[in-house]
């Protein structure tokens, strides 16, 4: 992972524990859904909270190409990366 | 597992169900425009947030007080002193409203459950509507406070036991929620942000009377049951901090209902010889899109089953435990129900748990 990546994960890790209650391990291989046991409500408080730390927005478009942490990770990061208004591509798993 | 139930002519009957809204209304997008700049103060992507709101498929919500006052309700004490003034005057507007339906009069009331989630009164609300309608000195008073939303269901579960053991008495279920007074403008999480989009303020009564009082009229409640959910304690409910009702909201609601409540219907309709087919009037708790649509899915309903239920989130919002109240009271009065029609109310609320209450025309 890259060093921008890698502050994604940290901020993944530090929303997982303190907003979503979650007491387990966070890592870059660990499926969103089934292994984080994040529901409809849990991935809408984790993407707002990226939102917010990394001042940019995520579209359910997005959504389609994430699996994991570290799929979201790469997302994050190449979005904040990003020039406003140009788009990023797809992450697929 | 227990029910509690007796045979239709010793049991209770519901005689009428009073109702009232505050006078204050905001649609959902007068809402957003006055937690725009609050959610910003926070939030990068403000949009998501409206989507939010959107989302939950409400047109509107009545208010305890004028919007632009909410604002100043600093502390818990400011907007529990305003609770207390609306619920009371909310309360006594449903008491009087469902005392003329039934025809009687608060001397005939013996045993008044007063339910709510939204407010603390020492002593209770029930007790402040007691002095304004004189009811009796040797009436008696059961407050529930901490089943949110299923206390609707459950309260008049818990009205139709008492009304067993005492069948010439007459019992009042009043549900007050003033939702909007214990909004955390604060608080800008996510679950809290929803909430402020889908809970509203209502406040309902229900005469029940016992199967030995005169003029019956109305559905009998000839059976009840509640199922309480192991370990799910973190799935609905309040934290309470010092600012007052920090609300617990997993998205887990929906998948719970598809999980149980279809067992847990069955078996109950079972006890008493029926099943689902026989059931003609759903009276199902507003708790939001995503549960209404839980509920049919699991249960198989017709698309027009709980339209009531729709109408009533869309036009007002989830009204916890009051909500209920407000389509059992649209159904009483409705044109459907014919003698023998079988009905089954339910609700859902923090515990987790469950409350279904089977009634007959």
């Amino acid at each position: 992972m890259t060093e921008s990546e890698l502050e994604v994960l940290s901020e993944i890790r530090r929303i997982a524990t303190d907003e979503l209650e979650w007491s387990g391990e966070v890592e870059p291989r660990h499926d969103l859904m089934r292994d984080l046991q994040l529901d409809s409500l849990g991935l809408t408080v984790l993407a707002v909270g990226l939102e917010n730390r990394f001042r940019i927005r995520l579209s359910e478009e997005d959504a389609q190409g994430v699996r994991t942490v570290e799929d979201l990770a790469r997302l994050v990061a190449q979005r904040a990366a990003a020039p406003a208004g140009v788009p990023v591509p797809e992450v697929r798993p | 597992m227990p029910s509690s139930t007796t045979g239709p002519d010793s049991s209770p009957f519901i005689r009428a169900v009073g109702r009232a809204l505050p006078p204050h209304y905001a649609t959902q997008e007068q809402l957003i425009s006055a937690f725009r700049e609050l959610w910003a103060t926070r939030h990068f992507n403000v949009e998501r947030l409206e989507d939010l709101h959107r989302a939950v498929q409400v047109s509107g919500r009545h208010l305890a007080l004028p919007i632009e006052s909410y604002p100043a309700l600093v502390g818990f004490q400011q907007r529990n002193d305003a609770w207390i003034r609306a619920a009371t005057e909310m309360s006594e507007t449903v008491v009087s409203q469902a005392l003329d339906k039934a025809e009687l009069s608060p001397a005939d009331v013996d045993h008044v459950f007063f339910v709510t989630v939204t407010g603390l009164a020492t002593p209770s609300i029930d007790a402040r509507v007691a002095n304004r309608l004189r009811f009796r000195e040797d009436f008696k008073r059961t407050p529930l406070f901490g089943l949110g939303c299923v206390a609707g269901a459950g309260g008049i579960a818990r009205a139709a036991d008492y009304l067993r053991a005492f069948p010439s008495q007459t019992a009042l279920v009043i549900t007050t929620e003033l939702c909007s007074l214990t909004l955390q403008r604060e608080d800008l999480s996510i679950p809290n942000i929803i909430a402020s989009g889908l809970f509203g303020d209502g406040a309902a009564c229900a005469v029940l009377r016992g199967a030995e009082t005169p003029g019956a009229k109305g559905p009998r409640v000839v059976a009840s049951r509640s199922v309480f959910y192991r370990d799910t304690e973190r799935i609905m409910g309040w934290d309470v901090v010092d600012s007052g009702f920090k609300v617990v909201l997993s998205a887990k609601v929906p998948g719970l209902v598809r999980e149980h409540i279809r067992r847990d219907v069955d078996r109950f309709l079972e006890a008493h010889g029926l099943s689902r087919g026989d059931v003609r009037h759903w009276v199902a708790h507003t708790g939001g899109p995503k549960v209404l649509k839980a509920f049919e899915e699991a249960l198989e309903l017709e698309s027009a089953a709980l339209e009531r239920s729709w109408r009533s989130l869309r036009e007002v919002g989830n009204l916890s435990s009051a909500s209920v109240l407000f389509v059992l009271g649209e159904t009483l009065e409705g044109p459907e129900p014919r003698p023998g029609d079988w009905g089954l109310m339910m609700a859902l609320g923090p515990g987790f748990c469950a409350e279904m209450v089977l009634l007959r025309w």
